[in-house]
């Protein structure tokens, strides 16, 4: 008997502490629940080099506490590769331009430049690269500066050029110095794909400071092999932030030379709408890279794309600029609204952004912000929330 | 003379008129000397105040009945008293008698003196009390005046949180006195608040700057310079994300700037404009929203290219299925947009392939107005004639053949009868007349 006792009392001590931490465990999850249940989250989707980094980037700025030296510092090495990689590919493509051109006598390097060019693309096709030393910034400058090139360079929407590319080019002797730390501009422009997937959470904190709201920002790779990542994050979004690089149209993708940027997009966003688990979501379209739309515009019709072949100029300078936006702007919704029958009530709007300008960006998401926010009022007063 | 020489005896009691207490002293003072403090515009000071001008610009008041002759029913100018002591207003009474009465009109007493005295107290009462009134409201117009002006130099220089606030405030002030819209536009007030909305407005600073442009009166160069395109995106968005009244307002001024103007709705009508107005029409919460909705659904729709946009919105099942709630008003706006609708392929097609449009619209037939019966039986031919068959079976089961013999024989315009035995023809087409008749489902006697 007294056995028994005490081998009772013995287990129910050892059973009350586990209960007592199973109890713990389980307050754990459920204030956990609670809390995520208030955090909104926000998709960042798009083809690739379309600036979700950038607006991801700019967030962290905005409403995080930016960057700090180390981070900084961080970006060094990504900040030269990208130096490296440009000058490459713009030396490359001037090879190929002179084999296949019969004008071939404007990709003519004078002088020593076609060595230059030639020990600088070996160095561009390694998998590490050289800090960039001074020497060798002044050699990238020089080619850089060689009219064979700067014509390669107009014809960059035929390579792989990236956008940033006269940005880098421009400001080699700042990057090549020994104590340089990268500037925010800097970071912005700074070119890595992306693999997996980035989370930040930020409240975004503005003049009605008790505003509350936090966020969890998603940002995903862009590139065709890297969507099947994306697939488990579908469930229970808040907003699909998607963006499109609209000064596109008339480049071709890095991971298929053959395919259109912008039909790429097109079929992306289509895709996009299409899955089931973003019924309910809100749709934020951010046409993004207008500073760069707005300069092409003028010089490249819009019609070189096949999804806007049955574009009309109208006029010249900003009017046409304008112009051509509502264009772009309108073919987008037009796509929205075939797969958006019958009506599934669901937040939609468009955003003209220029992910590198923080002020804009901050504006925009000022905007975003709001249209949750009225968004949950009305399903609030809708009674289904 | 009472009216020119102010009373200097000082009175202690206030003279009580139908419940209004009138300090007459004062009224008589600031009536005839001059203005309340001197605050306002010396023009008051000197000048004597016309009482038939008071009486006309306060027109809406509710004047005492001892100052209304019993004749007109009109304020008195100049006052005349019977020997039944009824008080007429000189002009009405002198032409009673001429034309021959020698009674007084609302004792019916027959008068055996038919002299009029004046009554100059009531004469000068009624001056005073006009006066007082009329002063007031001056000072209370030009007091909005200045709030106006003082509210749009603020709205030129803050933001944020300032300027949702002076939106805000000129809003109340504009519902709340009709001078004050004047005043905003004399003071280019429409041109600044234009300038506020843009592609970064926010929706706080948006909704209050369209619930003021939409009250105003816009001239054609304001109004152009609202249809830039960054700005009627910032109202269809307003359209699709505000609440009932934003919803109403953003509606009321497209309206307004689309108005009369063939290229404007296109510009403006794009495919997000048209979903939000749906879904602002399927509120059933709200009728006013509704009828606003309908309103504009109906201006843009009179253009052919919005036709296919509405068309491809999926416009066509939602508008038919909304049809048996609406009220009459509605109703004749809905079915304006599907005959619209209906004289493009795609609308046609989108009707037909809809199963509710033909008993849906088979119902309104003489329901409604002649207008209603009209829009109803041309939708009905257009669906008809893209498939006769078809609609021919569910018009007959919805009572379609009834209807139609009660058009003809009804007194409708010729258009409408021609119309119905056009529709009725289609209909028997596919029937021996025996089976017609029993398809018709008539009573005895129309038979």
């Amino acid at each position: 008997m007294g056995l028994l006792c005490s081998r009772n009392r013995h287990s129910n001590e050892a059973d009350a502490k586990e209960n007592a931490q199973a109890e713990e465990i389980e307050r754990r999850i459920e204030q956990e629940t609670r809390a995520e249940k208030h955090i909104q989250k926000l998709l960042l989707l798009g083809a690739g080099e379309s600036g979700k980094s950038t607006i991801f980037k700019q967030i962290k700025l905005l409403f995080q506490t930016g960057f700090d030296e180390a981070e900084l510092k961080s970006y060094i090495s990504v900040i030269h590769a990208n130096v490296y990689q440009t000058i490459k590919v713009l030396f490359d493509g001037l090879k190929e331009f002179s084999q296949n051109e019969t004008d071939s006598s404007k990709y003519v390097l004078s002088g020593e430049n076609k060595e230059i060019g030639e020990k600088l693309s070996e160095i561009g096709g390694k998998l590490e690269y050289p800090r960039l030393t001074k020497e060798l910034a002044q050699e990238i400058e020089t080619l850089w500066k060689d009219p064979a090139i700067q014509e390669t360079y107009a014809r960059g929407n035929e390579l792989q050029v990236p956008d940033s590319a006269h940005y880098f080019m421009e400001n080699l002797q700042r990057f090549s110095d020994a104590n340089y730390i990268p500037t925010k501009d800097d970071v912005l422009f700074a070119r890595v794909r992306t693999t997996g997937v980035v989370e930040i959470q930020f409240s975004p904190v503005g003049e009605n400071k008790k505003s509350g709201e936090v966020y969890r920002l998603f940002d995903v790779g862009g590139q065709r092999n890297e969507r099947r990542k994306w697939i488990h994050l579908f469930e229970g979004v808040t907003a699909v932030i998607f963006c499109a690089a609209i000064s596109d149209y008339d480049q071709t993708l890095f991971e298929d030379e053959q395919k259109n940027r912008m039909m790429e997009t097109k079929e992306l966003f289509d895709w996009v709408l299409k899955q089931p688990c973003f019924e309910k979501t809100s749709f934020m379209l951010f046409l993004n890279k207008f500073d760069i739309f707005e300069k092409k515009v003028l010089k490249v019709p819009l019609n070189v794309c096949e999804w806007f072949k049955d574009y009309q100029p109208v006029s010249t300078g900003k009017q046409e600029v304008e112009h051509a936006y509502e264009f772009v702007k309108k073919k987008f919704e037009e796509l929205y609204f075939e797969s958006n029958t019958p009506d599934r009530g669901r937040i939609f709007k468009i955003y003209r952004t220029t992910a590198l300008d923080q002020k804009l960006v901050k504006k925009t998401f000022k905007l975003v912000d709001e249209t949750l926010r009225l968004r949950r009022r009305n399903q609030y007063e809708a009674g289904l929330l | 003379m009472l009216v020119d020489q102010p009373s200097t005896r000082r009175r202690e009691a206030d003279l009580k008129v139908d419940g209004q207490v009138l300090d007459v002293e004062t009224a008589v003072k600031d009536g005839i000397l001059g203005g309340v403090g001197g605050g306002f515009g010396g023009g008051f000071a000197s000048e004597k105040l016309d009482l038939k001008q008071m009486i006309e610009e306060l027109e809406s008041v509710e004047v005492p009945t001892v100052f209304i002759c019993p004749i007109s029913l009109e304020p008195m100018q100049d006052p005349v008293t019977l020997s039944t002591g009824q008080t007429y207003e000189r002009s009405n009474i002198l032409k009673w008698f001429s034309l021959g009465h020698c009674t007084c009109p609302t004792t019916m007493q027959e008068l055996w003196d038919d002299s009029v005295t004046p009554n100059k107290t009531l004469q000068q009462l009624i001056y005073s009390w006009f006066s007082q009134i009329y002063l007031a409201s001056k000072k209370r117009s030009e007091d909005v005046q200045g709030r106006v002006k003082e509210i749009l130099e603020t709205l030129k220089k803050v933001k944020g949180q300032a300027r949702i606030q002076a939106l805000k405030e000129l809003r109340q002030v504009v519902n709340a006195h009709s001078t004050a819209k004047k005043t905003v536009v004399n003071n280019g007030g429409i041109a600044l608040i234009s300038s506020l909305l843009g592609p970064f407005t926010t929706h706080a600073v948006g909704s209050e700057a369209i619930g003021i442009l939409s009250n105003l009166d816009l001239d054609s160069s304001s109004k152009s310079h609202l249809m830039q395109p960054a700005k009627i995106s910032l109202m269809v968005d307003m359209l699709n994300e505000g609440s009932i009244d934003t919803k109403i307002n953003c509606s009321k001024l497209i309206e307004i700037l689309v108005e009369g103007d063939d290229f404007s709705a296109e510009k403006v009508a794009s495919l997000s404009l048209l979903v939000g107005l749906l879904r602002l029409v399927k509120d059933k919460r709200h009728l006013n929203g509704i009828l606003a909705g309908l309103r504009l659904l109906k201006t843009v729709c009179s253009h052919e290219s919005v036709r296919s946009s509405f068309v491809s919105v999926g416009g066509v099942p939602q508008l038919v299925v909304l049809l048996p709630s609406l009220n009459n008003e509605c109703l004749e706006l809905a079915l304006y947009v599907l005959e619209a609708v209906s004289t493009a392929p795609e609308g046609k097609l989108a009707l037909k392939d809809c199963p509710n449009t033909v008993p849906n619209v088979v119902k309104l037939l003489m329901k409604v107005s002649e207008n209603c019966t009209q829009l109803a039986l041309s939708i009905l031919l257009a669906v008809f004639n893209l498939a006769p068959e078809e609609c021919a079976s569910l018009a007959m089961d919805a009572g379609l053949a009834a209807k139609l013999l009660l058009v003809i024989q009804s007194g409708c315009n010729l258009v409408l009868k021609q119309r119905s035995a056009e529709l009725l023809k289609l209909c028997s087409l596919n029937y021996t007349a025996t089976i017609f008749m029993s398809k018709c489902k008539l009573t005895r006697t129309i038979q």
